[in-house]
């Protein structure tokens, strides 16, 4: 290579291919993508974050490596706010975080600094239904010879801004039933056991959870929410039998989160071209045999919902008319 | 049952659940030391390499790994202060006040002993209870569950200092500590409490960055102003006796040993209680034990009996936190919430079947718990007086040491910089505390019972309005707080009676 010539067209091939060829191509190869997850190490949204992060690298070009940071705090605003604001919009910081997320954007919980339609949305890994479930040993067989009986039943739930609150709480503004909801209880594993010991009659939670209690019979769903799943499609469903369309938009707003089970964004900014690699990563992993082989085997239920169907229910969840907002926020409080 | 006991046995002994024990064994015990880096989190990291293995591997694996890790943390606590989980800051009171004085090497074999017969005990107690666990905790409600944690509230009276100055000295700073539990959106009304506006706040505090800015940085900064090594005082070629003496106060205080095991065991099983409350009424009632007013004064200053009390309790309290876990699929604490998750991955039901169809993966699990146990402190014995030399390294070389354990321990819990200002806001509170002669054990205390207190007490209310009040557990367990409560006034009367 003694021509200059020659080198300089090397250097030049050099610089260009990695710009044409090979980063279009794969330009994740060698790059590590981290999944901020906005609870600790253990729970669903980890262990959803954990079982992505081994599989999404087969359906990336250049196999990047994906690993998972548990970033808990304020029931995962920090987590939001960060990847929304901190994280570069470079395609390597993917974020998962509570579902409710969007309700405390529109209630205005005071620390919220993102703007959930921005985002750049990869989309949603589950659908997570909540069920009113009560004691096996009641004689109640329906939600409506519950309703009509018209027995006090007490509700055991761990505190406001969660499902096993909030649930129950609407049922019994808008629905009439007779409950008394008890909450302080420190997680839902605790309510189990209060049921157990027949200290609560009932309480209210996520199917998935709730399946092993249901599949040996301590109790059984009688009523859901919208998002359906395998196995309650003939439960009644809270907002068909709101006795007004005030009740059922309040349900219906609390349950719209729950499609997005499993949120999945970028931040905003994120290069169109980048976004659709992980869409499509995102998409085809969560299809993997093998993914879902060990989901089933940890009892996690996963489907997938695209960005833009994520997109959509978020838009229709923040055009509220602020009435029916003011409304929801007398009921609901963000937390958990 | 017998014969399961047996295969339980066999089941653990086969070469590759004891090979995946042992590499449990293995992470567990660095876990275990390294301040901030816990169990739970640990758990959870580890839970996806167990898909390939059958049930006994996985369990040999994960509890393997769990049941030592309060283990190696006792050593963290007593050589340098730091408290290695958060499951273990008890035994820095004395265990590390012994260090100070020369004695690591028996505070060491003290709690490494009674980590043993803890855990044993713990393990026996899964195996006995394993007919009677369903009436036993259903037993147990809210309005139990909180006269429990009154009991414990009681304990201040033995944690503080003797006469009306020392004991109100303790039960401000346990006010304090309920005080500090509140922080963050309360659960039956959600309203944020002494949050600021700040989202930080929001979740309440974690334990370990409180825990360690008010254990650790007060030695820190004693350690750096002495500026001589942390056994300073105690003249060279001293040190070495102890870890075998530690052995034998186990057995000298026997029935101290057995009654914290028990302690622990109790509250593991009490699913809501959590960890960190088993080793503090554990170290309630040793300090209780104390006969004379010399010796009350002695806890916190090196009793060797402070250090076996907390010992016992964090190791038996594991055995007991599996007991719901498998008995109900209510896991007793969080890392059984984590193991829990194990159960399904391995393709297990947890519930009344694993006390019938599927009894001897039970007792390989208790079996896991002992075997684990017994070689770690066999392990830790062979290393122990090399590991009490570390406390005649001179202070200097060790300062920058341990900060770094501090900094990095009190981050890691959530990866969040704010904790690392909270351990070092804590620091300040801790340092205030003992240089005014205010007892930080009670704040402890107020701060580990502060949420349960709360929760059941509003729950038996609005549940049972004023009637759980007449519940018989819940009158046995007031008699016994009164008890707890006006022991030490007791004592302290009869001392001087028998002194005058």
């Amino acid at each position: 290579m003694r021509h200059p010539l020659a080198l300089g067209a090397l250097l030049l091939g050099l610089a260009v291919v990695p710009q044409t060829g090979a980063a279009q191509s794969a330009p994740y190869e060698g790059k590590t993508i981290t999944i901020v997850v906005g609870f600790k190490a253990g729970g669903g949204y980890d262990r959803t974050a954990r079982i992505l992060a081994r599989h999404l690298p087969k359906y990336l070009a250049g196999k990047p490596n994906v690993i998972v940071q548990n970033m808990p705090g304020a029931n995962s605003i920090t987590a939001a706010n960060h990847v929304y604001a901190v994280a570069k919009p470079d395609g390597l910081t993917i974020g998962t975080f509570n579902r409710n997320l969007v309700l405390a954007q529109l209630t205005n919980v005071p620390g919220v600094k993102y703007d959930m339609t921005k985002f750049a949305w990869i989309g949603s890994a589950a659908s997570e239904t909540t069920v009113l479930a009560i004691r096996s040993d009641l004689p109640f067989k329906s939600f409506d010879e519950l309703r009509k009986s018209g027995k006090p039943l007490v509700i055991g739930a761990t505190g406001p801004g969660a499902n096993t609150y909030d649930f129950p709480l609407l049922l019994k503004e808008f629905l009439g039933v007779n409950f008394k909801i008890v909450s302080g209880y420190s997680s839902s594993a605790d309510i189990m056991l209060a049921i157990e010991r027949k200290e609560v009659d009932a309480r209210a939670g996520s199917y998935t959870s709730l399946r092993p209690f249901i599949d040996r019979n301590l109790v059984h769903p009688v009523i859901r929410a919208r998002a359906v799943e395998a196995g309650i499609e003939q439960l009644p469903v809270d907002e068909n039998l709101a006795p007004n369309a005030r009740a059922k938009a309040i349900m219906a707003l609390r349950s719209a989160p729950e499609v997005i089970g499993r949120p999945y964004v970028m931040t905003p900014g994120t290069p169109d071209a980048l976004l659709k690699l992980v869409r499509e990563a995102f998409a085809a992993a969560l299809k993997d045999p093998e993914l879902v082989a060990e989901a089933t085997k940890a009892k996690m239920e996963l489907e997938y919902t695209s960005g833009e169907d994520t997109l959509k229910i978020l838009t229709e969840v923040l055009s509220q008319p602020k009435d029916v907002v003011d409304e929801f926020s007398k009921y609901i409080k963000f937390g958990e | 049952m017998i014969d399961a006991l047996f295969e339980g046995l066999l089941l653990v002994l086969q070469w590759k659940a004891f090979a995946f024990m042992l590499l449990g064994v293995g992470v567990g015990f660095w876990v275990g030391l390294l301040p901030g880096l816990g169990g739970v989190t640990t758990l959870a990291l580890m839970l996806p390499f167990i898909y390939a293995m059958t049930p006994i591997e996985g369990f040999a694996f994960l509890l393997g790994m769990h049941s030592v890790v309060a283990t190696t943390g006792d050593i963290t606590s007593v050589l340098f202060g730091i408290p290695g989980e958060g499951t273990t800051a008890a035994t820095i009171l004395d265990g590390h006040a012994m260090a100070k004085k020369g004695e690591a090497g028996r505070a060491l074999g003290a709690a490494l002993a009674s980590s043993l017969v803890g855990a044993l005990v713990g393990a026996f107690a899964l195996a006995v209870a394993i007919p009677i666990v369903r009436p036993l905790v259903l037993s147990f409600g809210s309005p139990e569950l909180f006269m429990v944690a009154i009991v414990g509230i009681a304990f201040i009276a033995s944690l503080s200092a003797e006469g009306g100055r020392g004991m109100l000295r303790g039960f401000l700073a346990g006010g304090l500590g309920l005080m500090v539990a509140t922080v963050g959106q309360d659960p039956q009304a959600g309203i944020a409490r002494f949050t600021f506006d700040s989202l930080y706040l929001w979740n309440g505090l974690d334990l370990v960055p409180v825990l360690i800015g008010i254990f650790a940085i007060p030695e820190l900064i004693d350690l750096a102003l002495r500026g001589t090594s942390i056994a300073g005082d105690v003249p060279k070629g001293q040190l070495n006796k102890g870890a075998l003496e530690g052995v034998k106060d186990t057995f000298r205080h026997f029935g101290l040993t057995l009654r914290c095991s028990l302690i622990g065991t109790f509250i593991g099983i009490m699913p809501g209680l959590g960890g960190a409350v088993a080793q503090w009424l554990a170290y309630g009632h040793a300090a209780q034990s104390a006969r004379t007013a010399e010796e009350r004064a002695g806890f916190g200053k090196g009793d060797v009996r402070g250090v076996l009390g907390p010992g016992a309790a964090n190791n038996s309290k594991e055995g007991g936190a599996l007991i719901p876990t498998v008995a109900f699929g209510v896991p007793g604490s969080s890392s059984m919430a984590i193991l829990l998750g194990g159960f399904f991955l391995l393709g297990l039901v947890p519930g009344p079947d694993m006390l019938t169809t599927h009894l001897a993966v039970t007792f390989s699990m208790v079996w896991t718990i002992v075997l684990a146990n017994i070689i770690t402190v066999v392990a830790c014995f062979l290393f122990l007086n090399h590991l009490a030399k570390l406390t005649v390294v001179r202070g200097s070389l060790l300062i920058p040491v341990i900060l770094v354990l501090v900094f990095v321990g009190s981050y890691t819990a959530n990866n969040d910089y704010g904790d690392v200002l909270l351990m070092l806001f804590f620091g300040v509170v801790g340092y205030l505390m003992v240089a005014g002669g205010w007892p930080r054990a009670p704040f402890v205390l107020g701060l580990v019972l502060g949420k349960i207190v709360e929760n059941n007490l509003y729950i038996s209310v609005a549940r049972y309005e004023a009637e759980w009040l007449t519940r018989p557990i819940v009158l046995v367990l007031a008699a016994l707080a009164v008890a707890v409560m006006f022991y030490p006034l007791l004592q302290a009367r009869r001392s001087a009676a028998r002194g005058g």
